[in-house]
């Protein structure tokens, strides 16, 4: 039977950034994931390493927090962080007292806010509305789930940690009111079995009320969806927010090639990843403001996903151990060792976890310092890799597959290639995502569908939002040696569903004729859907 | 830089459909260049992202096919020669024939000003190419060079004598008519003036500077097109059509300025640009084009240059040309000739443009006609070069057919 000391239940930001800094304290943990990891809320967000500036007014304590840990990971998580700044801009519907007391609250909080004139943001970004009225430059970011999640499960892996994904916890075990373990089913395979173990943490963020209750006990989770719009280019290269109390749809985060717009707010199921067509109008109407000719810059797609807030209820015995999470340590209801976590920024998820660790640790009598901190999550390459590594992938290919593949994979990417050369030659022509990382990803035991290699290389999420990688991934996988990939229909399936999904709310103008190529190619010449002979 | 919405460059139109990648002639000769659509809409997202080597960048020829075939009007050469020029403002030059190539008018005014000079520097060719001089200057030695001419087109217009006429046009004649082939600019006016047109010329035109672009100088290109944009513009507003009977210059200032720059007035006077044969089939539409022609029984073989095609005016030369008495000529029909302005003259790229070329030339060989027709300047000597075949202007077959 598996045994460890700490099952951590969910492979979000929150769960893996447990599973790392109890690895890093020489803590045995074990995490399981019943979907991919990131699969949920730490990819269906707006990708912001918030700075503060968006709490200063309202929120100091969460304000400092933020640009705390936005200086932390900055360092740690260099190669899932682009540090590209901020830019707040005032438009003339918004408060000029607002303004001020930002400033003010800035300064008190320890963001720097730098005024800049007009011009000077209109040179930085030429697609701002020309009738904004002042700009500040802050230390926000973009950050990448996928890439953050993935990291830090490689660095708690270093210690000893380990994480198990398309496992699903169906049951939690006790014994005298004490965890024992937990029952967890095979997504894959349907095998059930038991992991023993003497703590379990429950980091399932918006289905954290679920989870609780397979052990009989309430956690009130009020779900509050978002809905996010991704554009095909970079419209700005800062990301750019609107100088006025927080609101929907006033953050643009340029991510990787494209621009994400965000965000609304509506209470929802735990899964409800869906996006209506006028959530979109009513968001890209608020974006007008920002950048005036949003309508002219093409929809990639649509996402959503679903905070997690903790709803205070006044009978929960819960225990505050920050600003904007919860640590429940159901001691309290009767079961001892037992924790659920959730709430909280992903941008603080290395600080939540610290906070619930020091907890843990203390129960179950470690008394070692938390080091997450200090430690970079993943080398970064070195020089003689990289040489190596633009010697053999295409133009602008190296500098993105290192940032997504950490040292240890890049390298054997390119291994890869130096022994078969053919294999630089792209599969996805929009992400510059070679058949040697395509090969390389879909090797792993984790990998079990194309959009698990999506996930992980961005296969998939550029202009053609998988036209054109679909079938090539696909006749890339169907080998011998990858036993998952033996239902060819399905695998087109998946992955293609999972695409249309995010385009049928914005189905107008250029995506319309994209997506009806991909509909010439899938279902008219493969007959995918297939429409049988009427006898 | 994120890309400005405020130019007419559009990579959010691309579907990735592929189509520009099939009808690429660079593509088709070498999978060296993964194509239009990977270096331009693809890559222009990535080179937002981050920078790297891009070797690919190079390959472009600019003969604009991809533009031509998209379905969905992506400027893609245009995004191509922006993110070129972008890369060689951090990248040192791989040739160093770029320069020259891409400066052609300051060669060829240095040329025309030293009495004499044209016959050095043409000597100078021949010689340098013979001793391998070319060869270091990264220019290839399979290359026809173009010869200057000893006198330039302006001086020769200047001594010729027009009537007056009520339709009054203002001709571009460009670097390659003004200082290699001056006569075809002669047979121009001649022509013209047959038709009752008066042709003026502006000493103040500079360079179109397509070449510059494609050679990655887009700087300079700017300026040049600054200047003439605004005298093209003064042209019209006096009720003048500008003619240009290279067609390189002309898609260049009706088409590409405004894909590339944003000068006012350029919109409005590229309403009243044509092609100078294209100006011609106007007129015949308009039963005022003059047919008095000589017979002629000359076989030619007429090849259409990718950037006459690209301006989607049809083929006017093969309106107008079979009206002469007795002319046989058929169309090539055989895509791209390869030398795209100045890209096959460069040492590395000549062989791409040959094997590009290869289906013309075979194409010119078997149809035993004794002369090729093509509006290009640069086209011709390619033409001439890959099968010794001489190849004039249409103007020049007209010229002639009128006994001029
Ligand atoms: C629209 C939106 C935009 C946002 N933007 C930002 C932003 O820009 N910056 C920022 O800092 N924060 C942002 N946030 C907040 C941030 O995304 C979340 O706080 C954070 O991702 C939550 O992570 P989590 O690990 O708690 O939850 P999740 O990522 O949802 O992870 C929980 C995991 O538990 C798993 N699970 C559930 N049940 C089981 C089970 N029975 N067995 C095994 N596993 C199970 C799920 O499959 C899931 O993967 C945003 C949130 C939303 C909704």
């Amino acid at each position: 039977m598996l045994k460890t000391t700490v099952v951590v239940i969910g492979g979000g930001a929150t769960g893996v950034g447990i599973l790392r800094d109890l690895s890093m304290r020489g803590v045995d943990a074990l995490l399981v994931e019943r979907d991919d990891l990131g699969y949920w809320t730490s990819s269906r967000f707006h990708g912001l390493l918030h700075s503060g500036g968006r709490y200063a007014v309202k929120d100091k304590e969460a304000a400092k927090e933020c640009i705390e840990e936005n200086t932390i990971l900055r360092k740690i998580g260099k190669q899932c962080v682009e540090a590209t700044e901020s830019i707040f801009v005032r438009a003339p519907e918004d408060s000029e007292e607002f303004e001020a007391e930002w400033v003010k609250s800035c300064k008190e909080c320890g963001i720097y806010a730098v005024p800049m004139s007009m011009d000077e943001a209109f040179k930085l970004e030429p697609n701002l509305s020309r009738k904004l009225l002042s700009a500040y430059r802050c230390p926000g970011a973009a950050v990448d789930g996928f890439r953050l999640l993935w990291q830090t499960v490689a660095s708690a892996n270093k210690y000893g940690g380990k994480a198990k994904t398309y496992t699903e916890v169906i049951g939690i075990e006790t014994v005298n009111g004490e965890v024992a373990g937990v029952h967890v089913r095979d997504r894959w395979t349907g095998e059930e079995y038991k992991i023993a173990c003497d703590y379990v943490i429950s980091a399932t963020g918006s289905f954290a009320g679920n989870v609780a209750h397979l052990a009989g006990i309430d956690v009130n989770v009020k779900p509050s969806k978002g809905t996010l719009i991704a554009f095909n280019h970079r419209i700005c290269n800062h990301v750019v927010h609107r100088l006025h109390p927080s609101s929907d749809a006033d953050i643009f985060v340029p991510h990787g090639s494209i621009t994400i717009l965000g965000t609304s707010s509506i209470d929802s199921a735990p899964d409800d990843t869906s996006s209506e067509t006028s959530e979109v109008l009513d968001m890209m109407n608020i974006g007008k403001v920002t950048f005036e000719n949003l309508y002219d810059y093409r929809i990639l797609r649509v996402f959503a996903g679903t905070r997690p807030l903790y709803s205070a209820d006044p009978n929960a015995k819960g225990r505050s151990a920050s600003r904007g999470f919860v640590a429940l340590d159901h001691a309290h209801d009767g079961i001892k060792h037992f924790m659920s976590v959730c709430g909280g920024k992903f941008t603080t998820y290395r600080l939540m976890a610290e906070k619930v660790c020091d907890i843990v640790c203390e129960q179950l009598g470690v008394n070692t310092a938390c080091r997450t901190a200090e430690e970079n999550l993943v080398d970064g390459p070195s020089d003689d890799l990289m040489n190596r590594a633009k010697a053999v992938f295409p133009s602008y290919g190296a500098e993105l597959a290192a940032s997504r593949l950490g040292n240890e994979k890049l390298e054997r990417v390119i291994k890869r290639i130096e022994s078969r050369p053919e294999t630089k030659e792209l599969v996805c022509e929009c992400e510059n995502v070679t058949l040697a990382e395509i090969e390389e990803i879909a090797s792993e035991p984790s990998s079990h569908t194309v959009s698990d290699l999506r996930r992980r290389t961005r296969l998939g999420m550029g202009t053609c939002q998988g036209t054109f990688c679909a079938y090539r991934s696909v006749g890339a996988v169907d080998k011998d040696d990858m036993p998952w990939a033996k239902d060819t229909v399905f695998l087109f399936k998946e992955f293609l569903e999972t695409r249309w999904k995010g385009i049928r709310p914005v189905l107008w103008g250029n995506m319309l004729r994209d997506i009806e190529l991909t509909r010439a190619i899938y279902d008219a010449a493969l007959n995918l859907s297939g429409v049988d002979e009427i006898k | 830089m994120a890309i400005n919405k405020h130019h007419a460059i559009d990579p959010d139109k691309c579907t990735a459909c592929t189509i520009c990648i099939t009808a690429c002639p660079v593509t088709a000769a070498t999978r060296k260049f993964r194509g239009p659509k990977m270096t331009g809409p693809a890559l222009t997202r990535l080179r937002k992202l981050v920078s790297d080597d891009d070797p690919m960048l190079d390959y472009c020829s600019n003969c604009k096919t991809c533009d031509l075939v998209c379905p969905s009007g992506v400027p893609i050469s245009t995004l191509n020669m922006l993110a070129k020029n972008e890369y060689y403002k951090t990248h040192p030059r791989k040739s160093p024939a770029d320069d020259m190539l891409a400066h052609s008018e300051k060669m060829g005014k240095l040329i025309t000003s030293i009495p004499l000079a044209s016959t050095f520097a043409n000597l100078g060719m021949t010689i340098g190419k013979s001793v391998g001089m070319l060869g270091a200057m990264g220019i290839s030695s399979n290359a026809k060079m173009p010869s200057y001419a000893s006198e330039s087109f302006i001086s020769k217009f200047k001594k010729i004598k027009q009537t007056s006429y009520q339709r009054k046009v203002v001709f571009f004649s460009g670097c390659f008519i003004n200082y290699n082939q001056p006569e075809v600019g002669v047979d121009m006016v001649k022509v013209y003036q047959k038709n009752k047109i008066e042709v003026a010329i502006d000493e103040n035109f500079v360079c179109c500077g397509s070449p510059m672009v494609a050679g990655g100088y887009i700087d300079d290109a700017r300026v040049n097109a600054a200047k003439n944009a605004k005298l093209l513009k003064a042209w019209v507003d006096k009720g003048y059509d500008i003619i240009t009977a290279c067609t390189s210059c002309g898609l260049m200032l009706k088409q590409e300025y405004q894909e590339l720059f944003d000068f006012e007035g350029m919109s409005e006077y590229a309403e009243h640009m044509y092609d100078s044969v294209e100006y011609l089939a106007k007129l015949h539409d308009e039963g005022e084009f003059n047919t008095e022609f000589a017979n002629d029984s000359t076989e030619y073989i007429y090849h259409a240059p990718c950037h006459l095609k690209v301006q989607a005016i049809g083929r006017p030369s093969m309106e107008l040309l079979p009206l002469v008495p007795g002319i046989k000529i058929q169309e090539a029909d055989a895509g791209c000739c390869g030398i795209s302005g100045s890209y096959g003259f460069k040492a590395d790229k000549n062989p791409i443009a040959m094997k590009v070329g290869a289906k013309l030339f075979g194409k010119i060989k078997d149809s035993h006609a004794e002369l090729g027709v093509c509006e290009c300047g640069t086209c011709r000597l390619q033409m001439e070069n890959g099968s010794g075949v001489p190849a004039i202007h249409p103007l020049t077959v007209l010229r002639k057919a009128y006994g001029l």
